[in-house]
């Protein structure tokens, strides 16, 4: 015990003990297990394949062109997310909260669905090219590019950028801002020297969230990409599906695992450095009517370039669900879907809604669990372990979902434990996917709280349990509350490790656009099927939002 | 006041619970019948409620990806099957999976009324009993505008059909691959590698799989491909979801075609194994084999099955030819088209 601390590096551990307990049978064995068989099919590590693909420069590029995408896709987020925040933390403007809900959206939809809406407006053939030939320009042809992607991977995560930063800037105490400005500082000093400075954590947490989905990246680039634009995971799945090549696939995922983690290790060592502390105040944000015709005019450019780069893919799935194959505006796609077929193959809307609620609540409620346990041990633990548990908690992100797939059915596999076909695996699988939203956000709040905060109340008496659910839980509360938005949507959105594992008695809606997508005459089907999951979605985040503005009050 | 530490640990046993009950229910069938099969499977409701109420048990369909995926998962699970059956291995993907020793032998009763090609598909192995079968050909979009179209395979190469075609990436779909295989089988070796990388510059698009080939490329549906690669029933089905008296689209065939054969086994290891022979009885009854064009768009595998009348615009008049290779050499073969492709 360091001295004038009141941290315990035993009561630190025992925080971590939960989140061990859950994540060592879950992630940690089925993983080991899987990636042992490939990386040692005889028993023994092939050292012939590790050093195969260590001396094949295909895979190195592999990589070089996964991180590269990934720290550009990262970069174009943040440049489009942070205008987009500031809006939504300093602007009361009308239909706010729905707005933010929508932004929540894109984040759920299936990749295939977004990319065919997507080309049916901004496509060769697309409405944008129409309009670029009538002036004799050239047409748009976005697929097998790079920006094709790269716009996709913001397109996708704008949410996690938006929601995450905009959470904490609504809420900081505005007068450091104003005694800056009464000293003379000019509005960009301000944001640079005085704002920044304590949104930092918040702002990285999203970056480190940004790049390693874009890392990680499956459907964007396997179907905006093509031939020489595949990421490592991309690359893992088509060598793990036909299995000759596990021993490759394997190889990569280590790779893979190494590179995020590495990365996660740098960003919590990051983040430790430039925790900033300022008192937290209720909704700071003020009425349009408020503002100067030029912030006004600002404010509106902005929220415009959002709705366009948010909206427009969205409102072409929409209309593509009320107008493919059916020469005309109609319902017909959805009135489709209730009419029961004589297939087994029919999957009934309701029930794909029911299963998705139910999945997206218990996960969410787990993830909550263990993303606040989770956060609360990462926090106490001090310097170089602090760190590595950090990164170490994040792995269920960077672990490719085929392989995590294979773990499962090669682990759960025999006596009371054989658990393939059970609901309960879908259930761990989004929990894993989902709490490290929970534990980004959570750990965003607490660093931007002041420590001493918990230190008075066990100098007042408090003990270490008291302390942490009075002082410090209801601090986090809005962490959690953020993160429980990302949880709740990541599940209802879930597919790689679902698909896997999916059973047609509790398929999801993503399940059940997947299998329409996948017969003859389905595409009407899974438009449809995606404008409700972006209904379902967008009310939930509305609903959750509402718990969220309500906690803010006893700032 | 709402609080949410209070509420969150309530509401995770809650749904844990009431996942739990929904996880029970079903356990008390006396038999049950797993069958492990690709994504494309469907049948009529009706049909399998009457085998399940024949022989006294439930059917739990497992739809584990592609004819690739179901064979990876199979043989990772081999001895100790996740399922009884498995459905939808076809004369491209058995070989690792026999050799693996995933299947144990059954002699289905009709065995001896299947024809000698489907059965020769599969080696003539007793462990695997063919189910039905297709053909992958090159697709035309009629309305497209298209005045000449390609009489050979090399034509697809010719400036005239610049960037007018999209295949599936051999690597992730299972037309991609058969389309693969089909010039490997009419060019030979040395020629195909060539053909492809006449194509290649030549403008092919290549997609991941067949939805995005067919739904985002196709002229059809929006795209800028009047050429893709799709099944030989893809235009009976155009008829049948479109409710039209004539297919938008026709099949080129204007050379021999490679057949794919879909079979079926029994898991070596399995819970039911005779509940999962009846099972390729019943897939083998004329009741089964008469309703699989509607539901999963391929020929019934028996001969003389009636077909419904939209299934005349599958019909195709070429030679068909019979795929002859192993695993490793078509392991070789998406390999090169891979490097081919990627430069």
């Amino acid at each position: 015990m360091r001295a004038g601390s009141l941290r315990l590096p035993g009561a630190a551990w025992r925080a971590g003990l939960p989140a061990a307990a859950v994540l060592t049978p879950l992630v940690a064995w089925p993983l080991a297990a899987v990636l042992w068989r490939g990386v040692a099919p005889d028993g023994a590590p092939s050292w012939e394949a590790i050093l195969a693909v260590a001396g094949d420069r295909f895979y190195w590029e592999r990589l070089a062109f996964t991180t590269a995408q990934a720290v550009a896709s990262t970069a174009l987020a943040l440049a489009v997310g942070l205008p987009g925040a500031a809006l939504f933390a300093l602007v009361r403007f009308p239909g706010r909260g729905l707005a933010l809900a929508l932004v929540t959206v894109p984040f759920v939809l299936p990749t295939l669905v977004v990319a065919v809406a997507f080309l049916q407006f901004a496509g060769p053939e697309g409405w944008i090219s129409d309009l670029l030939a009538l002036a004799s320009l050239p047409r748009l042809e976005p697929r097998g590019t790079l920006w094709a992607i790269l716009a996709a991977h913001a397109f996708f995560n704008l949410a996690i950028v938006i929601r995450l930063v905009s959470g904490v800037w609504a809420n900081l105490d505005p007068a450091p801002e104003e005694a800056a400005r009464l000293l003379g500082a000019g509005p960009v000093a301000v944001v640079r020297h005085v704002t920044l400075p304590v949104l930092a954590p918040a702002v990285a947490a999203a970056a480190a969230l940004v790049f390693l989905f874009s890392f990680t990246s499956f459907g964007v680039v396997l179907v905006l990409g093509g031939p020489g634009l595949d990421t490592l995971e991309v690359t893992i799945f088509r060598l793990a599906v036909r299995l000759v090549e596990l021993p490759e696939a394997a190889i990569l995922s280590l790779v893979q695992i190494g590179a995020t983690l590495g990365t996660l290790g740098l960003y919590a060592w990051l983040q430790r450095r430039i925790a900033a502390h300022r008192v937290q105040r209720p909704d700071r944000a003020r009425p349009l009517s408020a503002l100067s015709w030029r912030a006004r005019s600002l404010a509106g450019a902005q929220g415009l370039l959002l709705a366009l780069f948010l909206g427009a893919p969205l409102a072409a799935l929409v209309w593509g669900s009320l107008t493919v194959d059916l020469g005309g505006p109609s319902l017909a796609h959805f009135t489709g879907l209730l009419q029961e077929t004589s297939r087994v193959s029919f999957i009934a809307p309701a029930d794909a809604v029911r299963w998705s609620l139910t999945f997206a609540a218990a996960a969410t409620a787990l993830a909550v669990a263990l993303g606040v346990t989770a956060a609360t041990a990462v926090a106490r633990t001090p310097g170089r372990r602090g760190v590595l548990l950090d990164a170490a908690l994040m792995l269920p992100l960077a672990v490719p979902a085929v392989v995590l797939g294979f773990g499962y059915l090669t682990t759960f596999d025999r006596g009371w434990y054989d658990l393939r076909g059970s609901a309960w695996l879908v259930l761990f699988a989004h929990t894993l996917v989902a709490y490290p939203f929970v534990l980004r956000a959570t750990l965003a709040v607490r660093r931007s709280l002041d420590p001493r905060v918990r230190e008075a109340a066990r100098l007042l008496g408090a003990g270490p349990l008291r302390a942490w659910r009075h002082v410090e839980l209801p601090l986090m509360a809005r962490g959690v509350l953020a993160g429980s938005v990302f949880a709740f949507a990541v599940s209802l959105g879930e597919f790689g490790a679902t698909s896997v594992l999916r059973r047609r008695e509790f398929a999801t809606l993503p399940i059940a656009v997947f299998d329409a997508l996948g017969r003859p005459g389905g595409l009407g089907r899974a438009l449809a099927l995606c404008s409700i999951l972006m209904l379902v979605t967008a009310a939930s985040a509305l609903l959750i939002s509402r718990l969220r503005y309500r906690e803010i009050g006893e700032f | 006041m709402f609080s949410f530490h209070r509420t969150a640990p309530a509401l995770a046993i809650v749904c844990g619970a009431l996942l739990l009950g929904a996880a029970a229910c079903g356990d008390d069938d006396p038999r049950e019948l797993a069958v492990l099969t690709h994504d494309s499977f469907d049948m009529e409701e009706e049909l399998l409620a009457r085998f399940e109420e024949e022989h006294d048990a439930t059917v739990t369909l497992i739809e584990g990806g592609d004819a690739n995926e179901i064979v990876a998962r199979a043989i990772l699970n081999a001895g100790n099957p996740e399922a009884d059956l498995l459905f939808g291995v076809d004369n491209f993907s058995y070989h690792r999976a026999v050799e693996a020793g995933v299947f144990e032998p059954y002699e289905a009763a009709r065995r001896g009324e299947l024809p000698a090609e489907l059965l020769a598909a599969f080696g003539g192995t007793r462990e695997l009993t063919p189910i039905d079968y297709g053909f992958v050909d090159i697709n035309v979009d009629l309305e497209a505008g298209l005045t000449e179209l390609p009489a050979t395979l090399e034509d697809l190469a010719d400036p005239r059909w610049r960037g007018a075609l999209v295949v599936q990436d051999p690597a992730t779909s299972s037309p991609g691959l058969q389309f693969l295989a089909l010039t490997v089988a009419l060019l030979g070796e040395g020629r195909w590698q060539q053909f492809w990388e006449a194509l290649r510059e030549n403008g092919v698009r290549v997609t991941d799989g067949w939805t995005a080939a067919y739904y985002t490329e196709f002229t059809r549906n929006g795209g800028e491909s009047p050429l893709v690669v799709s099944y030989t029933s893809s235009p009976a089905a155009e008829v049948f979801f479109g409710e039209l008296d004539e297919p938008p689209t026709r099949t080129l065939a204007a050379w021999p075609l490679l057949r794919q054969v879909e079979a079926a086994g029994v898991l070596a290891g399995a819970e039911e194994p005779e509940l999962a022979g009846a099972f390729i009885d019943f897939m083998l009854s004329a009741d089964f084999q008469a309703q699989i064009p509607g539901t999963m768009f391929v020929y019934p595998a028996l001969p003389g099955t009636p077909t419904p009348g939209w299934w005349r615009w599958a019909e195709v008049e070429v030679e068909s030819l019979a795929l002859d290779a192993g695993a490793e050499e078509i392991d070789r073969w998406i390999r090169e088209w891979t490097e081919i492709m990627r430069r």
